[in-house]
This record gives structure tokens, sequence and C-alpha cells, in this order.
């Protein structure tokens, strides 16, 4: 008893070591999820109202960026107006599109609803890049649903609103459910490059950069700058032919067999504070087949 | 020493919720942002010892695991290892003055980026590419933000640390 008062220091340091090297050992039980759970759910409110209040603050100081959005809101829905005459055209359009598209024996792309969520809070880390998003378990999300944003974008003086690939969810729970970004370098995304649609796997670049790169790309195919990066739709998660963003440089290793493209990400990560999470659950029997090979 | 405890709990608390709102993003420098947690961590172990400081650098490394992807005390161990150190050290080997706090700073962020790794090594999380991405950039940026923050931090302790006689 005496050693231990006197050496009560390390006796503490040993014994909350043990804890961690425990925990990290059984990672992925129930018990490490459940507790994990607990701990988030002591955080999450503070960052919710942190979020709510910072939200708050910024209308109330910038109220002159609140008329500029106001503006912007208006002209948005003149555009929308005037999008909506024209839908009559592009329902046309799509009649005769997909007529061809079954003429030619292509596949129906399927439609999936979307929710929209705020992004609560960003990973505290440097070593991870997720986002929690305040919608869960009740909203229906469901772990591996693909995560879709809208950016505005300016080319040659004229705005334009792309739509794009953000990430994943990796983690639900109630209120609140986590997502990769393609920008984590433990993401693993099916895609097609270029207007030929060589496939190859995206992952995050670094920890610290906001581009991705694209490996296994066969060394004939012909990759170059701006070449759009597109969702294969092969792995069962993300539906095919989502944007991505496009090719700033590819590379040809003499190592290697295949030769690899870095990608910018249409999707900003600094920027993006509202997604939209499309429910679509995954492909249960390619993923049983996975977990079959591993 | 509770109160040490009662204050260290809010300072962390605010700081990871702050440190992992997407505002912050703004302050990224070559894509990494400072760990004010960890800056806690390193202060309570250098002026309240090596008990006081792994116990903060444990419990806000639970809570750091918890809002983070990462497995449940990949983040807590470094931080537990190093509050550890640090308060073997403490106030009493180590002057109070600017040089000394920013190299304190810049090695206890090193140290905990050399544990992570090797965790990361050992349990498969598949990060070893890291250190010159995160490690070296987090490095400096925690040594260059130490000084203000722990001459602001000896401003919210300073009765207990007249108490321990350091001030």
């Amino acid at each position: 008893m005496e050693f231990f008062e006197r050496h009560k220091s390390i006796v503490i340091f040993i014994s909350l070591t043990l804890f961690c090297i425990i925990s990290l050992s059984v990672h992925g039980s129930r018990i490490t999820l459940t507790t994990e759970g607990m701990m988030s759910a002591v955080i999450s409110p503070f960052q919710k109202l942190y979020d709510y209040v910072f939200g708050g603050a910024k209308i109330w100081v910038g109220s002159s960026e609140y008329d500029r959005v106001k503006n912007e809101l208006v002209l948005t829905r003149a555009k929308l107006q005037t999008f909506e005459s024209t839908y009559e055209e592009i329902s046309e359009i799509k009649k005769e599109n997909d007529r061809l598209k079954s003429l030619l024996g292509m596949k129906e792309l399927l439609k999936y609803d979307s929710i929209v969520a705020d992004v609560i809070s960003k990973d505290p880390d440097n070593w991870y890049r997720t986002l929690m998003v305040n919608r869960g378990k009740d909203d229906g999300i469901m772990v591996n649903m693909p995560v879709v944003a809208y950016q505005s974008s300016i080319n040659d003086n004229t705005k334009t609103l792309i739509k794009g690939v953000v990430g994943k969810v990796v983690e639900v729970r109630g209120s609140i459910s986590r997502i990769q970004p393609l920008i984590a370098p433990e993401i693993k995304i099916g895609v097609k490059i270029g207007e030929n649609k060589f496939p190859g796997l995206l992952s995050g670049y670094s920890h610290n950069s906001n581009l991705c790169v694209v490996n296994y790309i066969t060394r004939a195919a012909p990759v170059k700058f701006d070449d759009i990066v597109t969702t294969s739709g092969q792995a069962g998660v993300f539906p095919p032919d989502l944007i991505i963003g496009k090719v700033i440089k590819s590379e040809v290793l003499e190592s290697s067999p295949y030769q690899r493209a870095i990608v910018k990400p249409f999707m900003d990560y600094n920027l993006i504070d509202e997604v939209f999470i499309i429910k679509k659950a995954p492909n249960k029997d390619l993923f049983e087949l996975f977990g079959e090979i591993q | 020493m509770i109160i040490v405890y009662i204050i260290t709990g809010i300072l962390i608390l605010v700081s990871l919720v702050i440190q992992s709102h997407s505002s912050l993003d703004v302050i990224r420098i070559f894509g990494v942002k400072p760990d004010f947690v960890f800056i806690i961590v390193v202060y309570t172990g250098y002026s309240f010892g090596s008990i006081t400081g792994q116990v903060t650098g444990f419990v806000s490394g639970l809570f750091h695991d918890a809002v983070s992807n990462s497995p449940y005390g990949f983040l807590a161990l470094p931080k537990l290892t190093v509050g550890f150190i640090v308060g073997l050290l403490g106030r009493a080997v180590l002057k109070n003055n600017v040089p000394t706090i920013i190299i304190l700073m810049l090695v206890s962020t090193l140290v905990k980026g050399i544990i992570t790794l090797l965790l990361s090594y050992i349990f498969a999380q598949g990060m070893i590419s890291g250190i010159i991405d995160v490690i070296i950039p987090e490095a400096l940026y925690n040594a260059i933000l130490a000084p203000p923050l722990f001459f602001l931090f000896d401003k919210i302790f300073r009765g207990e640390l007249e108490r321990e006689g350091y001030l």
C-alpha cells in the first residue's frame, strides 16, 4: 500500500495507459461504441448550441451580408421561375433521351430521395477529416449512404450551381451522423475518368490537403488536365455518374504498372455547411460479397 | 485542486467545441489547425504536476476521441503520456519564459505525434505518411500559440499558482 502511495503518479499512468490499450484492442466491440456514444452525447449538445449561437451571431453582426444574401435569394427565385418555365422543354428532351437510352439498351438510372442536413462540426483533430451533421438514425439515415452538396461556381462571369459528391456516411447515431469526405485518405471510391470513362480508385491525397488521388488507372488511358471524374457506381454505395471533380495532374510512375491522377474536388471542404444525404441503401449483395472476400 | 479540475474541464469543453466548429477552417495553416485541447494538457502538466497533467490528458483525450472519428483511446493515450512526462519536469525544471514554452510545446507536440504514429502502426489505422503532413506543421502552430495562451492561463489559474508558490 505504501508503494502505491509513494508511486501514485506512475500507478495512475500505468492504469490509464492499460485502459487505452485495452480499449484500442477491443475497438469495434459493442462496449467501446456504447461508451463512445455516451461521451459524444455529452459533447454534441454543446456543438449544436455553439453552431446555433454562432450562426445567430453571424446574422446579427453581418446584417449587410444578410441583405446581400436576401437579394441573391430574390434573384435565385427569379432564375428558378425561368428554369421552371423550361421544364416542359426539358421533359420533352428527357423523354426523347430515355427513348434513345432504351434503344441503346442502357439501364435506366435510379432516382433517390435525399434529405438536407447542416454541418454542425468538423473533426477537431488533424488526423481525421470527418464532418458531423444534424441528421441521424431518427431521420432514416444509414451507414454508407452517399452525400452530395451544391456549390456555386463562377465561369466566364456566369454563376452556376454545381452538384458534387461530398462523401459517405460512416457513422449514425440518434440525431447526428458522421460523414467521411472525399479528401479523407481512408475513403475508397470507384470512379471513372474522362470521356472514355477509364476506371480508377479514388481516395484523399493527404491529411492536410483538399485534394484527392485516383490510383490504378491503366497506363494506356489518356488522362489530361480538366478531365471530369465521376462515380462508377460499381461498389454499391454511390449511384453512377455523380460528379466528383477535375483532374489537375496525372503522374506515371516508373515502378508502377498504373498511372495516377491528382483530382481537385468540386466541393470545397472548407466551405461545406449544408449537404444532401441521398437515401440510397447500399447494395447488400455486393457488401456480402466483399465480406466473404475479406 | 478541485478548482483546477473544474476550470480545466470548462476550458477543455469550450476548446473542443470551438476546435470542432467548421468556422475554424479559416485558421488552417498548411492544412492543419492548432490543438487547443493539447495546449491545455501541456499547461496543466507544466503547472500542476504529473497527476493533474495525465488525468487532464486522459479525460480530454477521451472526449476528443468521442467527437473525432478515432477509436477510443487513440487520441487519449498520447495526451495522457505527454501530460505525465511534462508533469514530471514541470515549472521546477522548466523556467517560465517564452523560449522555454515554445520549445516545450514544440517537443511535446512532436512526441504526441510520434506516439500517435506508433499507435496507428500497431492498431492499423493507416496514417504512417502523416509525419510531414500533420505533425510538423501542428507542432509549429502549437508552439507559436503557446506563449500567449500560457500567459492567459496564468491569469486564469493565478490563485492556484500562488498557492503552489510559482507566482
